[in-house]
């Protein structure tokens, strides 16, 4: 099976505070990471590489020029390939326009089997790179796997359905979104980490290397505004013996229309 | 000139703090008071490449020279002295004396599986008699055939309990003195004749073992002599010399946890209606150990850079364990005033921190040493010898 994992860096929430107050968000420390879905399609990929069932492994970013960090790490941590995405014509785009590019250079990566990435990324959250995928380039999708297995033809995944769960088996080729939490990713080998920017590379692919169609560039999505959600409304607290704090909580829910 | 770390020891940082803080920080605690090896860390550390970081891939090791191995050191530091003494005893000073010295055979044969963590390493030097004197050894090795023949004790000695393999030196003609009258062997630990004796129960780093190594007519093969005849004792000392600059980075770990710590902890802790933070005898302190944290950091960082462009480096490395270890002191020593009686209670971390830190004074050459080795190093030019 040739695997393709298309992942993302972001910057480091923890370097990143947020006032309500100034409506602002401050930026304390600018480290770009791994994102955590990114980092849970990367480990899916190494258990199905560890089972044997990959040829070849292949991590692609569609970014800026400090991406390849990202890739470098990808490379570390056991993909055998990584192509990075760069152009200023790639800076505006939104999820539409990074489907179309990035599925331009899966085109001529000629076909993976199974597409890899996580169902929503750390930043930004809307969960459109997948299915956009699946669309543009006319593979089945699963959604938000939890667990992901092969028997070496298809591929059993648990997702999320509903408030439950269910089993799914397909067949490649697919494009297959894994929850962020439901693959904690491995530590990379410190040799590899050695090699990943010492030894080996990354190629790096500009609009002119794709064949794009550049009407597709121009990004669908237009950003009227921005602003902090609306606060939660605080908890009500209830004191009393616990026979009353019972009851007065069963009283609550219930006008709340939250239990029967 | 250019202070910054290349790209791939950033993301090497970031791996090896990740794993300290998931896999080895956990267990700190209990391996103290259970006084014993953590084996399972031991042996994820291995699968990692972090039982030979500095070691070239052709050996086994992770390429990292020795700046990816300061940076380990230090990383474990942060968070666990006990697993720093055992990573370091194996690598540092046991492993690193074959790839020094050893000759092609001996470094597929030996450091390989050290550099891999399918084996343990230990360095045998210290003796009952000859601790900072470490040229007045009597253990003692006679040619017989192909082999020679130990027999001796060696004592305090690091992972001893635990290793495969020993670097062990030995006297092998006492007319001749240290240079050239001692000889460095190589001696795997299920050879017939060498046997563990007692094992210390130390005040701190009871999470690494310190066993006594007892060779009753231990035969060794000819092979396994490392280095030149009769040149043992400079094996050692070249040896013991890049194990200080890792020793510093070690503390240097040890006082940046007690830094933030004691950052954290000022910001959290009110007394007369404020945070302790807002008080001015909490700052000097903070800000003192900050200014001896970051001049360590970059003595460490430059003597590993030194060490890996084959510069002369003994009195760097000298000052980078004299250095760290005081540091150490003094920043966790300051650490605990700022915690007050909490950080006296057998409950927090810092009263471990304190006792694991003391040793770093002691072990691998004591501080007073450390002073002679750099001393000598500044009169040499003028001629004069300095004498212990």
């Amino acid at each position: 099976m040739k695997i393709l994992v298309p992942i993302k860096q972001i910057l480091d929430p923890s370097g990143l505070t947020f006032r309500r107050d100034k409506e602002r968000m401050f930026v304390n420390r600018e480290d770009y990471i791994l994102d955590p879905g990114s980092k849970a399609a990367l480990e899916a990929a190494l258990r199905l590489q560890d089972a044997g069932h990959v040829e070849t492994l292949i991590a692609i970013s569609l970014g800026p020029a400090r991406a390849d960090d990202a890739l470098r790490e990808a490379l570390a941590l056991g993909c055998d390939q990584a192509f990075l995405l760069c152009d200023p014509a790639f800076e505006a785009a939104d999820s539409s326009v990074a489907a179309c590019i990035l599925a331009a250079a899966i085109q001529k990566l000629e076909g993976p089997d199974l597409i890899l990435t996580g169902s929503r990324s750390g930043d930004t959250a809307l969960g459109q790179i997948g299915p956009r995928l699946a669309q543009a380039l006319g593979y089945g999708q699963i959604t938000d796997a939890w667990t992901l297995e092969s028997d070496g033809k298809a591929l059993q995944a648990t997702c999320r359905w509903g408030t439950g769960f269910a089993a799914v088996t397909a067949s490649p080729p697919l494009v297959i979104t894994v929850s962020p939490e439901a693959f904690p990713l491995r530590y990379a080998h410190g040799a590899r980490i050695m090699n990943a920017y010492r030894e080996w590379t990354v190629t790096t692919w500009e609009a002119a290397d794709l064949d794009l169609d550049p009407a597709a560039l121009a990004p669908k999505l237009v950003l009227r505004s921005e602003g902090f959600p609306a606060p939660f409304e605080r908890g009500e607290v209830f004191r009393g013996d616990p026979q009353d704090i019972g009851r007065d909580v069963v009283v609550a829910l219930r006008q709340q229309k939250l239990i029967p | 000139m250019d202070f910054s770390f290349p790209k791939e020891y950033e993301l090497f940082r970031r791996m090896v703090r990740d794993f300290c803080q998931n896999e080895v920080k956990p267990l700190a605690r209990a391996i103290d008071r259970e006084h014993r090896v953590p084996h399972e860390t031991i042996h994820k550390a291995a699968k990692l490449g972090l039982m030979g970081v500095p070691f070239p891939q052709k050996y086994g090791g992770m390429g990292g020279g020795e700046i990816g191995y300061c940076i380990l050191m230090e990383e474990l530091g942060r968070v666990c002295t006990s697993t720093t003494t055992v990573i370091g005893a194996h690598t540092g000073i046991g492993a690193m004396a074959i790839y020094l010295d050893g000759t092609e055979e001996q470094k597929q044969k030996f450091l390989v599986p050290l550099a891999q963590g399918s084996a343990i390493g230990a360095f045998g030097l210290t003796e009952a008699q000859a601790g900072s004197d470490a040229a007045a050894i009597k253990t003692n090795a006679v040619r017989d055939g192909d082999h020679f023949v130990l027999n001796g004790a060696k004592v305090f000695i690091t992972n001893g309990d635990i290793a495969d393999i020993i670097t062990v030196m030995a006297v092998t003609d006492p007319a001749l003195g240290a240079y050239g009258g001692i000889t460095a062997f190589i001696v795997e630990t299920d050879s017939p004749g060498f046997s563990i004796g007692s094992l210390e129960n130390k005040m701190g780093i009871r999470g690494s073992s310190t066993a006594e190594c007892v060779f009753q007519d231990v035969r060794v093969p000819k092979d396994n002599v490392l280095g030149q005849f009769g040149a043992g004792f400079l094996t050692f000392m070249r040896t013991l010399d890049i194990g200080r600059a890792s020793l510093g980075a070690g503390c240097l770990g040890g006082a940046r946890a007690a830094l933030e710590a004691s950052i954290e902890w000022a910001a959290a802790r009110e007394q007369f209606g404020a945070p302790i933070a807002t008080k001015q005898s909490v700052h000097f302190m903070i800000a003192d150990m900050a200014v001896e944290i970051e001049a360590l950091h970059s003595l460490v960082y430059r003597t590993a850079w030194m060490i890996d462009n084959r510069m002369p480096h003994t009195l760097e490395a000298a000052a980078c364990k004299l250095m760290g270890s005081e540091v150490a002191h003094r920043c966790i020593d300051k650490a605990l005033q700022i915690h007050g009686a909490l950080g006296y209670s057998r409950d927090h971390w810092l009263e471990l921190g304190w006792r694991d830190q003391r040793i770093a004074e002691i072990y691998e050459g004591t501080n007073e040493i450390q002073r002679i080795v750099i001393a000598a190093n500044l009169f040499r030019p003028y001629g004069l010898r300095v004498s212990s």
